[in-house]
């Protein structure tokens, strides 16, 4: 297991002593290879808190965090004692904002100021960064552009590339696509569908989108004010119980077919997982 | 007669904002809007639909005045805009922008609310009054003390829809005001949206999202600058072609409406539900 | 974070949290002009025994106070060593001889190494600290043999000493003075009665509204930018910045990758405000009516003479010659 949490707990120190527990006695795995997972949860969860534990930007106030061998716990000077860098290059973790993030003076520069960081010579970040460009969907003509002059989703497009051009092993993305247009969110979630597929990496998203999370995800980890509730396959997730006790929003497919079956009655054989499949299958049965 | 009559009141009846011929273009580069005309009744709920980059943005900033088109004119009650009446136009269109921070200029909740009134010169008396009614009306009265910071996003842009309630302005702009917030967020911004509308208010919703589409009253597309189609919204949300023409996905259940329609099917029922479905997303 | 006190308001009730912004702005201003004034001792000593007064009847905590000055003792530490070091007037009192010789110079180094790399294990920092010193002097006196390489004297002279403390408590002083203000007074009322004392400025051409709006809003964004900043680096270390370590060369960069988007979002920020702000019909020069009022009251009156008196009690003794 690369990644492994036991009995994970975080609290935040707030101003004037207040703080609040952000993470309460998590216990998961992640594998190295092979995982789609999606990780969702209201706004205050944990999710970012969780995520930024995968990569060693945070350590637990309570349990132990194994990343790739190295483990972090709440004593503080043995966590410094251990080299965090090369973990922060092998999950690569990409941030919601771009604007966190850009602040070279080419589109070039700033996807292989990652690589370069962790010691990937000049020639082969360059090459990386020819690769990424086009991997998230924009042509080479844009490397020699300065990353401001760029548009919201082109921003996060290179934002993803100085992560990917890291070759991380497992790829961590704070809600990728959120503020896109319906075409760019299709084609950036086929990207990192890919990446998993053909390259075999881990892939956790973390998404308000229950779409996502219904046409993509293998796993998803659902987070409430701090604990982990559920973790096992999408279809079990959107169990009436589940749904009803957790507010849940319904990905679209499956609204659309309960709808109809409480309706009309009409059953499908397969369990659809895309807006093809749903509308071929219906087709169909309607017919 | 009574036609007559009829015909001559729905000219006289202005309408809230007319953009006519508008062209306009960042210094220097590629013209963001191109000869767009549209217009937006009173009491009307217009979306106007477009992908990243077709303009919906540039329109909302040239109705109020803070961007000047290179042609065309902009008429806001009936008023044309120039430099001497766009301070009046402001008072009769608010707009709520995208980024919850970036527009929240009061140190608490209740400063912010204020900060529209203290600069349109309301009386003290009144404006305490002020702020707190439509603090109530988005629920963030129990919030008047707060911070910025102790808030979330759908908070932030709660906020200033009360302010700009507060001001009284009887059209309201929302430039993808729900696209940085979460669905919880999200959904209520919405509904204050058909609130509003419900109360006689001007909404004019700015946006690539189709949920938010669905249930106003008209919707222009957008696509590279021009309006590719302008229409009531049960029209446009069917158009598959115009949409997908303008980057846009049909909402799940019009896709699979347009699946039966295309092969014949006459199970009008069905249909029905189809499209209702896609109203209550 | 919590002990630092200066410049924190702190929530609380008393006279001094009911006075008017204007009124503590002035009082402040007059007294630290006042203790400047100061030339003798005991004048000196009054001054600090009615600051103390201000605090016990103004029911602020003098330890919560103390511990805010913590920060600045070495500020305090330098000041007065400076004076006992350098000021040779008056009566010696002490002196005692030093002489650098290769052998205590480079004792006294090794004394600084040891220092240096064991006092993280210390408790008691400042004493460590001043033992080293302490330590280093008797080295330099004592050990008189081998290669001498100059003579000097360590010599604390009567002047020295009691200026070294008058100036210290006179620090002291306009330090808990201005604590007082910011603890007492919550930085947008402070804003407030800033700008109402700037506004006759007008004749100037010195805009008090225009200032005033800048601070609030500089103010009001604070907190975001250090969220922000948080954020950048938290992104920048998922790229390999590692803001703890690095050579001179690298700490650019840090800092480089920290600084850039944040000016990019400020910049971006006031586009985005202003576009707001306007759009919210704000016209910059145009009277605005306001929300915040400040209320002057007896009490203000009352304070402000009191504070008057004091500073003309001090002229006074001064040009007297006590």
């Amino acid at each position: 297991m690369a990644i492994k949490f036991e009995r994970v707990s975080f609290q935040y120190r707030g101003v004037d002593d207040k703080g609040y527990l952000a993470l309460a006695d998590i216990n998961l795995s992640i594998a190295a290879q092979g995982e789609f997972i999606t990780l969702i949860g209201e706004t205050g969860s944990g999710k970012s808190t969780l995520a930024q534990h995968m990569n060693a930007l945070l350590a637990p106030t309570e349990g132990r965090v194994h990343i790739f061998g190295v483990k972090l716990t709440s004593d503080k000077k043995k966590n410094r004692k251990q080299r965090l860098n090369p973990i922060r290059q092998r999950v690569g973790l990409v941030f919601q904002f771009p604007e966190y993030q850009l602040f070279e003076e080419t589109v070039l520069k700033d996807i292989i100021f990652g690589p370069k960081n962790f010691g990937v010579p000049h020639e082969e970040a360059l090459e990386r960064a020819k690769k990424m460009i086009q991997i998230v969907g924009l042509d080479e003509s844009y490397l020699e552009r300065s990353p401001f002059n760029l548009s919201g989703g082109e921003k996060k497009r290179v934002s993803i590339a100085g992560i990917l051009a890291m070759e991380p092993e497992i790829l961590i993305l704070d809600e990728p696509t959120s503020g896109l247009d319906p075409m760019g969110r299709n084609a950036l979630l086929k990207v990192f569908y890919d990446i998993h597929e053909k390259l075999g990496k881990t892939v956790m998203i973390i998404t308000h989108d229950m779409d996502t999370v219904y046409e993509y995800a293998k796993r998803v980890l659902v987070l409430r004010e701090g604990a982990l509730v559920y973790d096992g396959e999408p279809p079990g997730l959107f169990s009436r119980k589940h749904v009803e006790d957790w507010n849940l929003e319904l990905p679209e497919i499956l609204r659309i077919q309960r709808a109809l079956e409480e309706r009309f009655g009409i059953r499908l054989e397969k369990n659809p997982t895309s807006r093809k499949e749903l509308i071929e299958a219906l087709g169909e049965v309607v017919m | 007669m009574f036609d007559i009559m009829k015909s001559t009141f729905g000219v006289m009846r202005m309408n809230m904002i007319d953009i006519e011929n508008v062209s306009f273009a960042y210094s220097g580069k590629v013209e963001a809007l191109k000869n767009v005309s549209l217009c937006v009744r009173k009491g009307e709920w217009v979306t106007i639909l477009g992908h990243n980059g077709s303009g919906k943005s540039t329109l909302a900033k040239l109705i109020v005045g803070l961007l000047k088109p290179q042609t065309g004119t902009i008429r806001v009650d009936g008023v044309e805009l120039s430099e001497r009446t766009v301070y009046d136009i402001r008072k009769k269109v608010g707009i709520v922008f995208q980024n919850p921070d970036n527009q929240f200029v009061g140190v608490t909740v209740r400063d912010d609310i204020a900060f529209g009134l203290e600069n349109l010169q309301i009386p003290r008396e009144e404006m305490v009054e002020r702020i707190e009614r439509y603090a109530k009306r988005v629920d963030m009265y129990s919030y008047l003390n707060k911070e910025p910071q102790a808030l979330s996003g759908g908070q932030k842009q709660r906020v200033a829809i009360a302010g700009i309630l507060a001001m009284r302005t009887e059209a309201i702009i929302f430039d993808e005001a729900t696209s940085m917030l979460d669905p919880d967020g999200r959904k209520r911004i919405l509904s204050y949206m058909r609130k509003l509308r419900d109360e006689g208010v001007t909404v004019v919703t700015i946006t690539h999202d189709m949920r938010e589409a669905v249930q106003s009253d008209r919707i222009v597309v957008l696509k590279d600058g021009e309006v590719l189609k302008a229409d009531k919204s049960e029209n446009v949300l069917k158009d598959k072609e115009t949409l997908e023409q303008s980057n846009l996905e049909l909402l799940l259940p019009l896709e699979v409406l347009h699946g039966l329609e295309k092969k014949k099917s006459t199970n009008e029922e069905l249909k029905e539900f189809l499209w209702q479905l896609s109203l209550n997303g | 974070m919590n002990r630092i006190v200066i410049g924190r308001y702190i929530p609380g009730n008393s006279f001094l949290y009911r006075m008017d912004p204007r009124t503590k702005l002035i009082a402040m201003i007059l007294l630290m002009v006042g203790v400047f004034l100061i030339q003798s001792f005991l004048h000196m000593f009054v001054a600090l025994a009615l600051v103390t007064l201000i605090l016990v009847f103004g029911r602020l905590s003098v330890k919560r106070v103390y511990l805010g000055l913590r920060p600045l003792v070495f500020l305090l530490m330098f000041t007065f060593l400076f004076q006992v070091l350098f000021n040779r007037q008056g009566e010696l009192l002490y002196s005692l001889a030093l002489h650098y010789t290769i052998l205590n110079l480079s004792l006294a180094f090794m004394v600084v190494l040891l220092w240096g790399f064991t006092k993280r294990f210390i408790r008691f920092r400042l004493l460590y600290f001043l033992g080293a010193v302490v330590g280093i002097f008797a080295l330099l006196h004592s050990i008189s043999f081998g290669v001498v390489l100059g003579e000097g004297t360590f010599a604390v002279y009567e002047q020295g000493l009691s200026t070294a403390f008058f100036i210290m408590v006179r620090l002291i002083i306009i330090i808990t003075l201005s604590t007082i203000l910011t603890i007492t007074t919550k930085p947008t009322d402070l804003n407030l009665g800033l700008e109402s004392i700037l506004r006759p400025l007008r004749v100037l051409r010195i805009n008090a509204e225009e200032i005033a709006m800048i601070i609030a809003i500089s103010l009001r964004y604070i907190p975001t930018l250090l969220e922000e900043a948080n954020k950048i680096m938290l992104a920048q270390a998922s790229r390999g910045v590692d803001f703890q370590e690095g050579k001179l060369k690298d700490k650019v960069i840090q800092v480089v990758s920290l600084l850039v988007p944040m000016f990019i979002i400020s910049f971006q920020r006031s586009d985005d405000l202003a576009n707001a702000m306007e759009a919210r019909s704000f016209v910059p020069g145009q009277e605005r009516t306001r929300l915040h009022i400040l209320c002057w009251s007896k009490l203000d009156t009352v304070a402000l003479a009191c504070t008057s008196l004091a500073l003309a009690g001090v002229v006074l003794l001064r040009v007297v010659g006590w």
